[in-house]
């Protein structure tokens, strides 16, 4: 029985502590906003916060995620108005939007840690997620309009978005 | 939607007035609309027992009370945003607000067929053929809330008005809401289509207010935050999980024995499932009895991790059976034999003497050209889950770019396996959003298998999940293909073409019957021909001797399972014919634009089909007609109410190059060293569905390794209306980026009958860093709008080798242009110029 601590509420999951936390947080916990792409961390799509890093779910043991601080695309904001999200929706960027859970979670980690990026650091941190619908000139413009949106709250004002 | 697609089912299962009852007791008139249509029932009884609850004017949307508008999408939706593109349509002409627009995903019964004829999603067809009468339909919708309207406001018909869902008496000014109508009154009106569509006036295309917006696509916030729901997100009560044991050959493999030893000591772990092959079962097999599920054990266990672990644990032994020893190289060489041999295949395209003009000429082309095998690999791999519901019904959950087909292939695959007859088997598909089909999910080998693991557990949900491994191994992958062309000039100009391709047909494998397939124009006795392999071949270029002779390869279809994959043909098709077209003028001395332009004349056939609209029998539009537009199937002068896309011809292709071509500043623009722009034409889709492409492509080559860069992609194209051009531009630019990706590096590899790359570091589709500036132009020629999910995809591997070689001088002849292909095309360059030296 592994005890795991999931958008801020606990869970006890019934499974063998070598099954990747992507399975968990799919069947055990029925989250499935986080996606099996490849399972060899080759993708991007099942990309979950660990203590607010950008994670591989499917390259992690339930039992090695004991303890931390889990964050699903189900977690990340509880209205699902995170700054990434808004920025998602104003830019139209998902397609068949099967990796963009992993995108979004990503993005929102990489911003966390790097409020103010440039175009290249932007292509740097998103290249490793694939999307086989392309739409990353979308992305790119996403991500730049997120930091801009957090930086408008950090300010203290709260930008509507046209989406 | 899963929840209420459960709910709609299982209500479906109750007798006809039982569930109709039960739903408007429950309220729920939505559900009406969504698999069971109110025609379904008695007019009186529907009317009696809704009374004022919801309006269903045509199969395709349900008014509620509330005013709400459920548009029920009888089309997959797969990234290409297509309910909101058909809600925007049906909105113009309904004159509904827009805010009170919602979508649902029918699913499919035999019940629910008689509703929405055949549900399937290929082609880039969906607008195209549904434009028209999706028009029509919310036209009728707004006349009958107009007569509704009007009479409980005391007006006259005439003097009415609809807007924003509302009526308006333009005399005495007063209004009335659409909920208010409904709930005042109840519309009993249900149109049939076609004959109730026909004589309804349409707005002025110059009148549309919500077509040609950008409004935000309905499905995308569900894809921000977690909640969009796709086939391998559902889940049941008691379900257990199947993963594949791969088997040794892509198709043909017999397991012979499997030891469950090792995998019994895994925990959770329930059974190993062999799963026949089905030959000559279901809709796909029927016309060349080709099977499903070759060689497949599925490990079953209680959760998937451990069904994975299981299916690692199994020993099986196979037979890999008459494939077991092929490559890709053995395909490419039989193919190579067939183009050799002069007795196999027929003319599919025959215009002039081609051989006297060959002979005649100055100067003959002569070139080899190849594609290599690729496949789908969307980010879902394909899933289905499968149970037995206590009162027999079947219950298969999955995203499907065909309902209709998945269910017409599990009836008759279970009806094997109960011993009854395929009608007596009920089935019903619960149709999801799709991660992804790009062609593959037509294919229900994983609803077969999940089916037959679920009738061996006793009805137990199986949900069967296809790991990427599994899914690329056995995959239904684009066939690789060669051409042989010849082309001979005189005097300056272009005399005589002839293409002859080689490749796997696609058509057997879909079931694709005689009656659907063209037959040569000679009398060449070697039957009917497939379309779909050879189309793009017959571009649009008017030439005076020009033949496209075409053959299949019978082992590489069979032992690939070859299949459409975005745009089908036209992806290699264009490539070889936009290579040997520049190739041409160059050989002239012209400039490959110049050239274009001048055979782009739009003489004869090639002028499009007029705007007088629809002329019985010709063969392209016929059968388009009689997959899509009608059910049953039209009789050949049937009233067709759309026009033609094909309308304006070649002339509109010249157009779109010529904006292309201005736009990337081909011919203008000062160029560094080894940088090349290079230009490409294509009109898609076996001539029906033409969205008007013309791409260039500037690309900067390392000489001394073969390495390049795409710096620059430019697309213009010419669909007639975009419905939504932000998403119109979206799939632009994802579609030109498949392109890319194909010609940049994607291919498999065959050896052992098997399928070598299995993911994605081996198979390595395009990534973000590897994305060019992109500029897109959307022509809005005005004329009917045709389809944005995958023309543009085609123009952009032979712009890019036309670059390769205006760059440095290389000609690339395959397909993809790895950089071993471009330094051995280098390689030739030099030799040749030490020879002409």
């Amino acid at each position: 029985m592994a005890q795991l601590t999931i958008n801020g509420r606990s869970f006890s999951a019934d499974t063998d502590p070598d099954t990747p936390l992507l399975w968990v947080i799919r069947e055990e916990l029925q989250l499935t906003g986080t996606k099996y792409g490849c399972g060899i961390a080759l993708c991007g799509a099942c990309t979950v916060h660990i203590n607010g890093k950008a994670v591989r779910s499917c390259q992690i043991s339930v039992s090695e995620a004991e303890g931390s601080q889990i964050t699903t695309i189900e977690g990340l904001d509880n209205a699902g108005q995170h700054a990434v999200q808004r920025a998602w929706i104003e830019h139209q960027v998902p397609q068949c939007g099967y990796c963009q859970s992993g995108m979004i979670m990503q993005a929102a980690a990489f911003l966390a840690d790097n409020p103010n990026p440039t175009e290249e650091e932007v292509v740097e941190a998103m290249t490793d997620n694939i999307c086989r619908c392309a739409t990353y000139f979308r992305i790119v413009g996403a991500v730049k309009r997120a930091a801009e949106l957090m930086a408008s709250e950090r300010a203290g004002v709260r930008e509507v978005s046209d989406g | 939607m899963a929840d209420l697609a459960k709910t709609l089912f299982e209500g479906a299962n109750l007798s006809r007035r039982q569930f109709l009852v039960r739903s408007a007791a429950t309220g729920s008139g939505a559900l009406f609309g969504i698999a069971m249509g109110p025609t379904l029932f008695a007019q009186g009884e529907a009317a009696a027992a809704v009374a004022g609850k919801s309006f269903t004017p045509a199969v395709w949307f349900t008014m509620e009370q509330s005013g709400r508008c459920n548009m029920h999408v009888v089309e997959a939706e797969m990234g290409q945003h297509i309910g909101t593109a058909l809600a925007q349509i049906v909105a113009e002409e309904l004159e509904v607000d827009w805010n009170d627009v919602v979508l649902d995903y029918p699913g499919e019964t035999r019940e629910s067929f008689d509703e929405f004829g055949i549900i399937y999603s290929v082609n880039s067809g969906s607008i195209t053929t549904e434009f028209d009468r999706h028009s029509r339909a919310g036209a009728l919708g707004r006349m009958a809330l107009i007569e509704a309207g009007a009479q409980l406001l005391k007006a006259k018909v005439p003097n009415c008005t609809a807007s924003k869902s509302r009526v308006i008496d333009r005399v005495s000014g007063r209004s009335l809401s659409y909920a208010e109508i409904l709930k005042q009154t109840t519309i009993d009106k249900k149109f049939q289509y076609p004959d109730d569509f026909q004589g309804v006036e349409l707005k002025p295309r110059g009148d549309y207010k919500i077509i040609g917006q950008s409004v935000p696509c309905l499905d995308i916030p569900e894809k921000t935050n977690g909640q969009a729901k796709y086939g391998i997100d559902i889940f049941l009560p008691n379900m257990v999980y199947g993963a594949l044991v791969i088997p040794p050959a892509r198709y043909g493999s017999k397991v012979l024995s499997v030891d469950e030893s090792e995998a019994k000591k895994i925990p959770g772990y329930i059974a190993a499932v062999t799963v026949p092959d089905f030959a000559g079962i279901g809709v796909p097999q029927k016309e060349k009895s080709l099977g499903f599920c070759t060689g497949w054990v599925i490990a079953v266990a209680d959760k998937f991790h451990r069904a994975m672990k299981a299916a690692q644990a199994l020993k099986v032994e196979w037979d890999p059976g008459p494939y077991g020893k092929l490559t890709d190289a053995d395909i490419l060489e039989e193919s190579k034999r067939l183009v050799a041999d002069s007795g196999k295949g027929q003319n599919w395209v025959l215009e002039g003497d081609v051989d006297a003009a060959l002979k005649d000429a100055d100067q003959v082309l002569e070139a080899e050209y190849t594609s290599a095998i690729v496949q789908h690999a969307p980010m879902e791999p394909r899933n289905a889950t499968v149970y037995r519901a206590s009162d027999g019904t079947w219950h298969c959950y999955m995203g499907t770019q065909s309902p209709t087909f998945a269910r017409m292939t599990l009836e008759p695959v279970l009806a094997n396996l109960l011993g009854s007859k395929p009608e007596e088997v009920k089935v019903a598909v619960h149709q999801f959003i799709l991660g992804g089909g790009f062609g593959l999910k037509q294919h229900y080998d994983v609803a077969v298998g999940a089916a037959f693991a679920s009738f061996q557990l006793d009805g137990r949900p199986v949900k069967l999940i296809m790991t990427r491994e599994a899914d690329q191994a056995l995959p239904f992958p684009r066939t690789p293909s060669y051409h042989k062309v010849r082309a001979g000039v005189k005097d300056g100009k272009l005399t005589a073409a002839d293409h002859h391709i080689a490749c796997g047909w696609m058509g057997p494998r879909l079931g694709v019957g005689d009656w659907w397939l063209q037959l040569p124009p000679d009398d060449n006795p070697n039957g009917h021909m497939d379309q779909w392999s050879i189309g793009g071949s017959d571009h649009w270029y008017t030439m005076q001797n020009f033949r496209v002779r075409a053959m299949d390869n019978p082992t590489c279809r069979d032992a690939l399972q070859v299949s459409p994959l975005r745009t089908v043909s036209n992806s290699y098709a264009f490539f070889v014919v936009e290579t040997y077209i520049d190739e041409i003028a160059h050989m002239l001395g012209r400039d490959p634009l110049e050239f274009r332009l001048s055979l782009l004349s739009g003489d004869g056939e090639r002028r499009g089909i007029p705007l007088a609209g629809y002329e019985p029998g010709t063969p392209s539009d016929y059968y388009l007609d009689r997959l899509w537009l009608s059910k049953p199937l039209a009789e050949e002068n049937t009233w067709i109410p759309y026009e033609s896309a094909t309308v304006g011809g070649a002339k509109r292709l010249a157009n779109a190059l010529m904006v292309a071509a201005g736009k990337a500043g081909y011919g203008t623009r000062q160029l560094p060293e080894n940088t090349g722009i290079g230009i490409a034409v294509s009109g898609a889709e076996e001539h029906q569905s033409p969205t008007w492409v013309a791409g260039a492509a500037q690309v900067t080559v390392d000489r001394a390794t073969g390495r390049y860069t795409v710096d620059r992609l430019t697309i213009a194209a010419d669909m007639g209306i975009a419905i939504n051009p932000h998403n119109v531009r979206a799939q632009f630019s994802g579609a030109a980026l498949w392109g890319m990706s194909q010609m940049i590096r994607e291919r498999n590899t065959l050896k052992n009958g098997s399928i070598q790359e299995l993911n994605f570091h081996t198979y390595r589709p395009i990534r973000l860093k590897e994305v060019p500036k992109i500029d897109i132009e959307i022509i809005q020629s005005g004329h009917h709008p045709s389809g944005c999910g995958e023309p543009t995809s085609t123009v952009v591997a032979p712009a890019i080798g036309n670059a390769i070689f205006n760059a440095v001088g290389a000609r690339v002849r395959q397909m993809p242009a790895t950089p071993k292909v471009v330094l051995a095309a280098l390689a030739e360059a030099k030799k040749a110029e030490t020879a002409k030296k």
